[in-house]
């Protein structure tokens, strides 16, 4: 390996499993694997007057386009993605999220604004220090594969090390590896015009993980997949997660997708952020009427935790009852209490929050439990 | 045939036909012109263009206006002649293309004379098995039998010399024309302003008479191999840069975006991701160039180029049926048997199963090479390096004496048909004379006008301006006659192939079993070299207008039909579902849903019709049909090449002319050309 790298990133790939977070140079250990300020992509003509003007930005996107010609498909967006998370961004189509995956990389080149990644300067890298990031630290699975169809599957997912200048043995020996871990083992020699999309959707995902990268880009993945398929691939990335604890960022508009595989999610419309919170988060607090619309049909009792359940313990209760852990979630909680015939304990440390009973419960599946608790509040910082 | 007046309304019956239609409706005929500006324009030009004529009945371009074009272009020519082997230009420059495509030819024939019959036949038939996928699999063997069967009736035919004398230059033409044309599509593919420059260029050349590429560079480089050489590359070439810009802008956007993303600098893209993707629409664009070297070589036989073209020249200048027949039969086969060949190595791309090659690649190779040169001593050990003269059979006399019979019995006093040469001079006199009377009767003016007109209807000011200036080029160069008498010609074959062609495509897309039927026929029909076609039209018509219009009518309708089917196939099945569930008749679906839906395509028919129609009749030209294609032919026959060049101009005049009126926007116009 050591003859085959360049100079620009030395990094030990034995040590990125796990930590997702091994520091290319110039990397701060403690920074998170993207952070992104004031991010603005606006096409059209002259669309860097649109970001640094005031007046433009409390137009929406129909007005802006009515008044200058531009689109802004990203508009003054911060987040940050922490190392070893799945990172979800969601929303319709047109809302700006495949842009934004596209500008973390720089394959679409960001209007204005900030995106550092490993506390290193993003924008501010030259052609050769952009393609060593490309190569190294990210690497990206598309909503249409993006297979070469001449090359056999072995050959597409070695392409990533091919590219990097890896010998051919060598490229060939990795890339039969991760062919074996996303379960394609004995199709090898086969072309993608001879799979099914899922096959070669798991060929895209290989050729992402050959590379190593610090972070997986997602670009909608499954959406082009039938919903059987779609569950398996899901399945397989959580599993991947499970096993590597690689930061993922992943683009959908699917929300059970999204609340299945997300740690957090952030949900866009119009180019802009309209909530960003873990999965509970959104479904029991929703920003505004947009996204309560988005959650209204999600299955609550699946997603809300009993900590966001429990009503305060009067004395009595306080000591006895079923033990349940404050994430344990409604679903399970509600098949609790159902056993045991009576109210259930909510204990952190041996000490119990409160108590979740059949009333609370059932407010929680009907939706009825409110959104403007005090919990609430948390949901909206970042 | 009876039905081709046809053409006669192009210019006249408009007017009388919509007249009383428009009368005998209620809004009136001028009130519904009102409210179609377009045709009202159209209607004026005309009715000006026919009342002008009546009334003047003789239109003929002004002789004060012409320029005389002729004088210079001698002094041109004389002086090209004197300077040839002393000016710097042709030493440094000119002279070395003339002589490398001399040197190689000549290299390329005595080698194809060592390897000697066996040695030839060995090396085509194994190439071909290669291109079919170098297996045992029923594609390989086809295409390695057909390669055998060319080779075999070629020699059978007595072709073999002149056979491999085409060859030679062919392999040169081709190998030039694929390089010049896969750098010149790289341009224009990677490049948006290669692009925007070479895309008008190759649209205009697309138009061109293939005769005409060979006139400009008969004055430079003299009559021979050179000028041959030049004209068919130049000819070739824009086929394979098309197809491979289209491959290189066409490749799927996500496999690229997916190697950026991954960190491949632009080489590395274009090497492993562009190229790759784009390897099918090349090899398109390579076939392509393969018929287009072909056919060019074949006729580049006017300049004086050896091989199967100056058979058949000779041949058909003598209106020896069975002699022209041997050597176009062997240029069929050649045709067949590179196109075949070029098929199967597509064919084998886009098949999924097909393995990677490796070393396997090589070895097989190796072992081509090894085959050919074993062939190639055997031939020499059994002393048979050339065709044996007592293996071939010589067709000729009773070719001819079928043709006579079937003249005799055909040709004439057949009960109401009348005979093919009674037909031939009837479409003549009650067909393409009355459209060139008409034609000459008009004014000169109005005929501008009427071609203004139509030319902004189809592309706006731009294309009227060209479409004026050509005809105006035309009048100055004093050849306004008989450019109006080629165009004569022209419009009578174009009636008959639109006719023909939207008929049989109509039929084929409606029935599925025609279309089977009929597409193998096309396929081979498209990629005969335009020579070929003169030889049944001579057979039967003896020469003359009528045979060109034929030779023209055969040479343009696959391509005609080919598109309407196509056209009429590709309409939204939906539409087509939906009208039929409304219970509409065949008619009715016909005439609301098919027709109106594939109207572009039937407008790119017209206009592919128009481009190749011309381009054959220009070259009839050797037959006795289409005046201005009898000057080329004569100006090169007799040395004079001012007439020549000067009908060349013409006719390239015409061809931009008629594709102009014809065009049907820019967005419809794909790559369909030969």
């Amino acid at each position: 390996m050591t003859t085959t790298k360049n100079t620009g990133a030395t990094k030990n790939t034995g040590a990125t499993k796990n930590t997702g977070a091994t520091e290319p140079t110039a990397a701060d250990p403690a920074a998170p694997a993207f952070a992104v300020r004031d991010l603005w992509k606006v096409f059209g003509p002259k669309a860097d007057r649109i970001p640094g003007n005031p007046e433009y930005r409390i137009l929406s996107t129909a007005e802006l386009r009515e008044k200058t010609g531009c689109t802004a498909a990203v508009r003054d967006v911060d987040f940050d993605v922490q190392r070893g998370e799945v990172f979800v961004v969601m929303g319709l189509s047109g809302s700006g999220k495949s842009t934004l995956v596209r500008t973390l990389t720089r394959l679409i080149e960001p209007t204005s604004g900030s995106i550092a990644m490993d506390g290193e300067d993003v924008l501010g890298m030259d052609k050769n220090r952009l393609r060593e990031l490309r190569r190294r630290q990210t690497a990206m699975v598309f909503q249409n594969f993006g297979l070469l169809p001449h090359r056999s599957v072995l050959d597409n997912v070695a392409y990533g090390l091919e590219i990097q200048g890896v010998g051919k043995a060598e490229r060939r020996a990795k890339a039969q590896e991760i062919v074996e871990k996303v379960g394609l083992a004995g199709m090898e020699e086969r072309r993608p015009g001879q799979l099914s999309g899922g096959q070669q959707q798991r060929v895209g995902l290989a050729r992402a993980l050959a590379v190593d990268p610090e972070v997986l880009l997602f670009d909608e993945p499954f959406s082009a997949l039938d919903p059987l398929i779609r569950r398996d691939m899901q399945e397989e990335v959580i599993r991947l997660h499970r096993e590597e604890g690689r930061t993922m960022v992943f683009i959908t508009h699917d929300l059970s997708e999204a609340l299945r595989l997300g740690d957090r999610i952030m949900l866009m419309r119009d180019g802009a952020i309209v909530q960003l919170g873990t999965p509970e988060e959104i479904v029991a607090n929703p920003a505004d009427d947009y996204v309560r619309d988005f959650v209204r049909d999600v299955p609550r009792e699946q997603v809300i935790s009993v900590r966001r359940a429990m009503r305060p313990a009067d004395a009595a209760e306080s000591a006895t009852g079923t033990e349940l852990a404050p994430d344990t979630l409604v679903v399970d909680a509600i098949e609790a209490v159902a056993n045991s015939g009576e109210p259930c304990r909510v204990v952190e440390d041996g000490r119990t929050l409160g108590i979740v009973d059949h009333e609370r419960l059932l407010a929680v599946v009907a939706g009825i439990d409110g959104g403007s608790d005090t919990e609430g509040k948390e949901v909206a910082a970042i | 045939m009876s039905s081709a007046p046809a053409p006669a309304l192009e210019d006249k019956a408009p007017p009388a036909q919509l007249a009383p239609a428009g009368a005998a409706k209620e809004p009136g005929f001028l009130a519904r012109l009102a409210g179609h500006p377009k045709a009202a324009l159209l209607t004026v030009a005309v009715l000006v263009a026919v009342v002008s004529a009546l009334v003047t009945s003789s239109g003929t371009w002004p002789g004060g206006w012409t320029f005389g074009i002729r004088s210079p272009l001698s002094d041109a020519e004389s002086w090209l002649a004197n300077n040839r082997e002393s000016h710097p230009i042709f030493l440094y420059f000119l002279l070395h293309i003339s002589n490398a495509a001399e040197s190689s030819v000549d290299t390329l024939v005595t080698f194809l004379e060592t390897l000697g019959v066996f040695g030839v036949t060995v090396a085509a038939v194994l190439i071909a098995w290669v291109a079919g996928g170098a297996d045992l699999s029923r594609r390989a063997l086809r295409t390695a039998g057909t390669a055998l069967g060319a080779f075999v009736v070629i020699g059978l035919l007595g072709m073999w010399e002149p056979a491999m004398e085409t060859l030679g230059l062919m392999v040169v033409c081709v190998a030039a024309a694929a390089i010049v044309g896969a750098l010149l599509g790289l341009w224009a593919g990677l490049s948006d302003r290669g692009q925007r420059i070479l895309r008008p260029v190759f649209d205009t050349m697309q138009v061109l008479p293939a005769f005409s590429y060979l006139l400009p560079f008969v004055l430079i480089f003299g009559v021979d191999v050179p000028s041959a050489f030049v004209a068919t590359v130049i000819y070739a070439a824009p086929p394979m840069a098309r197809l491979t810009a289209l491959g290189l802008r066409g490749a799927d956007k996500t496999a690229l975006e997916a190697s950026t993303s991954l960190g491949a600098n632009s080489w590395q893209q274009l090497w492993t991701a562009r190229l790759p993707l784009a390897r099918r629409q090349m090899l398109l664009g390579l076939n392509q160039t393969i018929m287009m070297c072909l056919s060019m070589v074949v006729l580049a036989s006017v300049v004086g180029v050896s091989g199967l073209g100056a058979e058949i020249y000779t041949a058909l200048s003598t209106v020896d049926t069975g002699l022209a027949l041997s050597p176009g039969i062997a240029i069929v086969l050649i045709a067949i048997w590179l196109d075949r060949t070029t098929a199967a190595a597509g064919e084998r791309l886009d098949d999924p199963c097909q393995g990677k090659g490796g070393p396997k690649t090589w070895f097989v190779w190796l072992g081509v090479i090894a085959l050919t040169t074993a062939g190639t001593v055997l031939g020499s050990i059994l002393g048979k390096q050339e065709w044996p003269d007592t293996w071939v059979i010589a067709i000729a006399a009773p070719v001819n004496a079928v043709v006579d019979w079937v003249e005799t019995t055909v040709g004439s006093g057949v009960p109401v048909v009348g005979g093919t040469i009674t037909l031939a001079s009837g479409f003549a006199t009650y067909v393409i004379n009355p459209v060139r009377d008409g034609l000459e009767a008009t004014p000169w003016w109005a005929l501008l006008l009427v071609a203004g007109v139509l030319a902004y209807l189809a592309g706006r000011w731009r294309a009227a301006v060209t479409t004026v200036l050509a005809l105006g080029v035309i009048g100055g160069m004093g050849l306004w006659t008989r450019s109006l008498d080629t165009l004569s010609v022209v419009l009578a074959a174009l009636a008959l192939t639109l006719l023909l062609g939207f008929a049989i495509g109509t039929f084929a897309a409606r029935v599925g079993w025609v279309e089977r039927a009929i597409r193998p026929v096309l396929d081979t029909l498209q990629t005969m070299p335009q020579f070929v076609y003169m030889i049944p039209a001579i057979a039967l018509f003896h020469g003359g207008r009528t045979a060109g219009v034929v030779a023209a009518v055969l040479y343009a309708l696959p391509a005609v039909i080919r598109i309407t089917t196509q056209g009429i196939n590709q309409i939204d099945p939906s539409a087509l579902e939906a009208s039929r569930s409304l219970g509409s008749t065949t008619g009715q679906q016909l005439r609301q849903v098919q027709l109106p839906l594939a109207r572009s395509s039937l407008l790119l028919a017209v206009n592919q019709g128009v481009v190749l129609v011309l381009s054959m009749v220009v070259i009839t030209g050797m037959i006795g049909a289409g005046a201005l294609g009898v000057d080329v032919v004569t100006g090169l026959a007799k040395d004079d090449l001012a007439l020549g060049l000067t009908s060349g101009i013409a006719i390239v005049c015409l061809g931009i002319l008629l594709d102009r009126i014809s065009q049907p926007g820019a967005d419809v116009k794909g790559d369909t050309s030969r």
